[in-house]
């Protein structure tokens, strides 16, 4: 065993990157959304500015990262509990194996992907086309919220799928045979006993996601950059168009604010639980 | 009757999954060797390597920014390294106090927005002189994976046998040799694996660099932006095939490298 | 440190692989705009100017399309105005952005040191909507926007702003344009706009700025408003091209450089047609400055004499990139084929351009305007 002091020592550099490129930025964030630089003075004139210019897309953030999220949640539950509880060992198998191809696909590939995939006479549209679902007048362009929303769940849902699934495998079976030789349905089994069990993973991989979502710039810009569109390519066009810090600085405060009330609910619960563990 | 009914949906829900996953994919693969493709044909008009030849000219940056990607991945995977072979030490063997708290320390940066955070490190570095140098960019995507390094180090060190440790300190080793010879090699696969994750997050990472990098280093990613904004389909996909390799590669080995004991101690 | 073993690498390598020659040095230049300005100066000029000054390279770095890509040089140079020597030699910047470059005295005068400087006699060598930049600046190349649309779809063509309005409304989702936040060709569009509906164009252009000229604009962009929700929005000045490629679109605001160019790449439609509206078009050139503190200074004023050169303003410019000259067009005359220089005006005369393309507004009109954009029309 290694002492507290060395311990510490230890622990000492990590803390400190963490300190200089973390918590100082973090907090010079803070601060400089309430400086008005033309005015020279303190006030909540940037976040005004941030009203007048971007309201529309601060709703729209969170409406596209809310309802992600629960899409999100939706589908990793449904492959998760398949699964879990599938009874085709080949189809099983089959989905352990597809589900995970765009875990580590990196968003900016993600957004380049969908964007030639969805687009009006993109490769989807097309295919629809040629099976005969759709004829040529009526394809539309994905390349709105929608787009938006379809990459995010694309990317995301592997990874949710790999926490739930993980932390479903580690139950005990017992139970759910147990339901199941009393002939209970499946779907009475998932809601009923496995998806309580595992709806802390749940939760922290939801919150992970949504608290991503949030913050990826790449794929609004290359999906849709334009009205309305999310806070980050308003945070970056204030910054590279105008050098101006201050709204975007309030901008980020706003995104910190809709992540803060997700994050708080998780790092409460994990810290009350953890305590308990130590003790 | 009904079980083929059954087999038959099923089979059909996972082909729609299949091509909602592989759909997106193979679509680059067709833009990357596309020649020519004029609405309204379904299907590229001509084929062929032009554009790859176009991408990796003497003279263009996709060479460059190659380089770059992987020089400032392997400088992130030492730095990270360096600090989180100790940390994870410490958090996984040592007796800290307030260790949870520690341990979300680390979790933070997940908790917030990364873009507003980066835009504020873009304005520090550039009183620093930072903005635009490999080491800037380095910090950045070591602080993206720094969750990730710590919390897998530890979970590697908290996987060791604490007995053979002492075995081998009860045979008159010093603590440093212990760590050498037993700790560390016993360690090494979850170390490893968070070598690979920190490398796989500096390739791919994207808004650190477009703040602290930009203009003057062009990483992968980068590129595939430009290109994807400049309508340049074709380059934009022969770099998203590029970066999609070593990605799904990794994708398909996690689970030899993350082995269950260590998985399960994770950010415990 | 880092940045300056990473240079020092860079240009050993390179003198290692172009020259044998004693010393061997790098001119940095930055470019804004978008990606075939940057393989203009890396592909093209570039390579002229080491086979004119051997044992020199030319590294040029890319900075992004629009108002944006000019500010991160503007950003890039104030970062070090308290520095002896700065790292950037030539610099390629938009009007705006010029503007206030020469306000902050970031730039140096150079026009009349080099021999090519009396060759351009045009309003915007000296002023840059609305600043005196007289001295600092040579422009690059001059460019236009102007409408693309594909003859197949589009049974008649709208002459105007009020016809594009009027077809937009009646097909909707053809119509497409890169809002203004990524590329000029939106910007242009939007500024298109105000002059069509928004009041005195001339005004605009001419000044004096008076806020008050600025009453009929609320119209106007509610009108905008309107439009743009029938309009589809594209990703970028590329992106309008790759849509009307793509059949995704069927008309939208282009860069006429860009447009000849892709055409000539195999990458856009060759049928695909342009045209100038009424009442006009915003146009811009781009300018080569020199920072104050280049460290390079003389082989910057050497790459510019060779960028503003009849030979290279005809053969580069004109021919291999399809932009309109930045020296006067007198100069070019014998040096460019007559094939060449008719190219450039396939589908927009001379005469088109003579009356309807137009500079952007004087720089303070030009930033109420894409300010109003984001409150009235996006928000």
């Amino acid at each position: 065993m290694i002492s507290r002091k060395a311990s510490l020592v230890l622990v000492g550099p990590a803390l400190a990157l963490m300190a200089t490129l973390f918590l100082l930025p973090l907090g010079y964030s803070l601060i400089w959304a309430f400086r008005e630089e033309e005015a020279d003075r303190w006030g909540l004139g940037n976040f005004a500015k941030a009203w007048e210019f971007y309201s529309a897309d601060i709703l729209f953030s969170l409406v596209i990262v809310t309802l992600s999220t629960v899409l999100i949640g939706i589908f990793s539950i449904a492959i998760a509990g398949y699964l879990t509880l599938g009874r085709i060992p080949w189809a099983v198998a089959l989905l352990r194996w597809l589900y995970r191809w765009p875990l580590f696909i990196p968003f900016v590939v993600a957004a380049q992907v969908m964007r030639t995939f969805l687009a009006k006479n993109g490769m989807m549209n097309n295919a629809l086309v040629e099976l005969g679902l759709l004829t040529p007048f009526q394809t539309a362009s994905f390349l709105d919220w929608r787009g938006i929303v379809i990459t995010f769940v694309w990317k995301q849902t592997p990874f949710v799928t790999l926490l739930v699934a993980g932390a479903m495998a580690s139950l005990d079976r017992s139970m759910i045979e147990a339901a199941q030789n009393l002939g209970a349905r499946r779907g009475r089994i998932l809601f009923g006993i496995v998806v309580p069990q595992v709806a802390q993973t749940l939760m922290v991989g939801l919150i992970l996601s949504y608290v991503t979502m949030m913050s990826v710039l790449s794929v609004p810009m290359m999906i849709n950059a334009q009205q309305p569109t999310m806070l980050t390519v308003d945070m970056a066009w204030r910054i590279n168009a105008y050098g101006d810090y201050g709204v975007a600085n309030a901008l980020g405060f706003i995104a910190y604010l809709m992540t803060a009330c997700v994050t708080w609910v998780y790092l409460r619960k994990e810290l009350r639980e953890r305590g308990a563990h130590a003790r | 009757m009904t079980s083929l009914l059954r087999s038959g949906l099923v089979g059909l829900a996972l082909a729609l999954l299949a091509s909602a996953i592989f759909g997106p994919i193979s679509n680059i693969l067709l833009w990357a060797f596309t020649e020519q493709w004029y609405f309204p044909a379904k299907l590229p008009q001509a084929f062929g390597f032009s554009f790859w030849e176009r991408v990796f000219r003497p003279q263009g940056n996709a060479f460059a920014s190659l380089l770059n990607s992987v020089v400032i991945a392997m400088m992130t995977v030492a730095v990270s390294l360096a600090i989180a072979i100790p940390a994870g030490l410490a958090l996984g063997r040592g007796r800290l106090p307030l260790r949870v708290l520690f341990l979300l320390v680390f979790l933070l940066p997940q908790a917030f927005p990364s873009l507003a955070v980066h835009m504020n490190i873009a304005r520090i570095f550039y009183t620093l002189g930072l903005n635009g140098t490999f080491l800037g960019v380095v910090l950045v995507h070591a602080l993206q994976g720094m969750v990730f390094s710590v919390w897998i180090a530890a979970a590697a060190f908290a996987a060791v046998d604490p007995q053979l440790e002492e075995a081998a300190s009860n045979m008159g080793a010093t603590p440093f040799t212990v760590f050498r010879t037993v700790t560390l090699p016993l360690a090494l696969p979850g170390v490893m694996a968070s070598a690979i994750f920190v490398f796989l997050i500096s390739l791919d990472e994207f808004t650190g660099t477009y703040f602290v990098g930009v203009p003057d280093i062009t990483t992968m990613p980068l590129l595939l932006f430009t290109a994807a904004m400049e309508g340049n389909y074709q380059i934009a996909s022969i770099t998203a095939l590029l970066l999609l390799v070593p990605s799904i590669g990794f994708m398909l080995v996690i689970e030899r490298f993350l082995k269950a004991d260590v998985l399960a101690k994770v950010g415990h | 440190m880092a940045p300056k073993i990473a240079k020092l690498f860079a240009s050993v390598a390179m003198a290692l692989v172009t020259t044998g020659a004693a010393h061997a040095e790098t001119l940095y230049v930055a470019t804004g705009g978008s990606q075939n300005m940057v393989d203009y100066v890396t592909d093209y000029l570039g390579p002229l100017f080491t086979e004119h000054n051997p044992g020199w390279t030319v590294q040029a770095v890319g900075t992004g399309p629009g108002d944006a890509g000019s500010q991160a040089i503007l950003e890039k140079l104030s970062a070090q105005k308290d520095q002896d020597v700065w790292d950037t030699d030539v610099i390629v910047v938009n009007q705006l952005k010029t503007a206030e470059m020469v306000e902050a005295g970031l730039l140096q005068k150079y026009r009349s040191d080099i021999k090519t400087g009396d060759m351009v006699t045009s309003d915007v060598s000296r002023k840059a909507l609305g600043t005196d930049v007289d001295g600092f600046v040579m422009p690059m190349f001059s460019s236009q926007t102007a409408i693309a649309y594909n003859p197949d779809m589009v049974e008649q063509v709208p002459q105007s702003l009020e016809e594009i309005k009027a077809w937009a409304s009646a097909h909707p989702g053809a119509f497409g344009y890169n809002g203004i936040k990524n590329g000029m060709s939106g910007v242009a569009f939007a500024t298109a706009w105000i002059y069509a509906f928004g009041g005195d164009a001339a005004k605009l252009i001419d000044g004096p700025y008076d806020k008050a000229d600025e009453a009929g604009w609320d119209q106007a962009f509610a009108d905008l408003k309107a439009f743009n929700q029938t309009v589809t929005f594209t990703p970028g000045n590329a992106g309008t091209l790759d849509m009307l490629n793509r059949g995704e679109i069927v008309m939208g605001p282009v860069w006429v450089d860009m447009f000849y160019t892709w055409q000539a790449d195999g990458r856009l439609n060759p049928n695909l047609k342009l045209m100038l509206p009424e009442p006009g078009m915003p146009g811009q050139p781009y300018y080569y400055a020199i920072p104050a503190k280049a460290a390079h200074a003389e082989a910057a004023r050497k790459f510019i004499e060779l960028a503003t050169s009849p030979e290279v303003q005809a053969e580069g410019i004109v021919k291999k990139f399809n932009w309109y000259p930045g020296i006067d067009a007198k100069h070019l005359e014998g040096i460019l084929d007559q094939a060449s220089w008719d190219k450039l005006f396939t589908d927009v005369s001379p005469e088109d351009l003579a009356a309807k393309a137009k500079p952007f507004p004087l720089g303070a009109y030009f930033s109420d305007l894409l300010e109003q954009y984001e409150t009235k029309v996006s928000n």
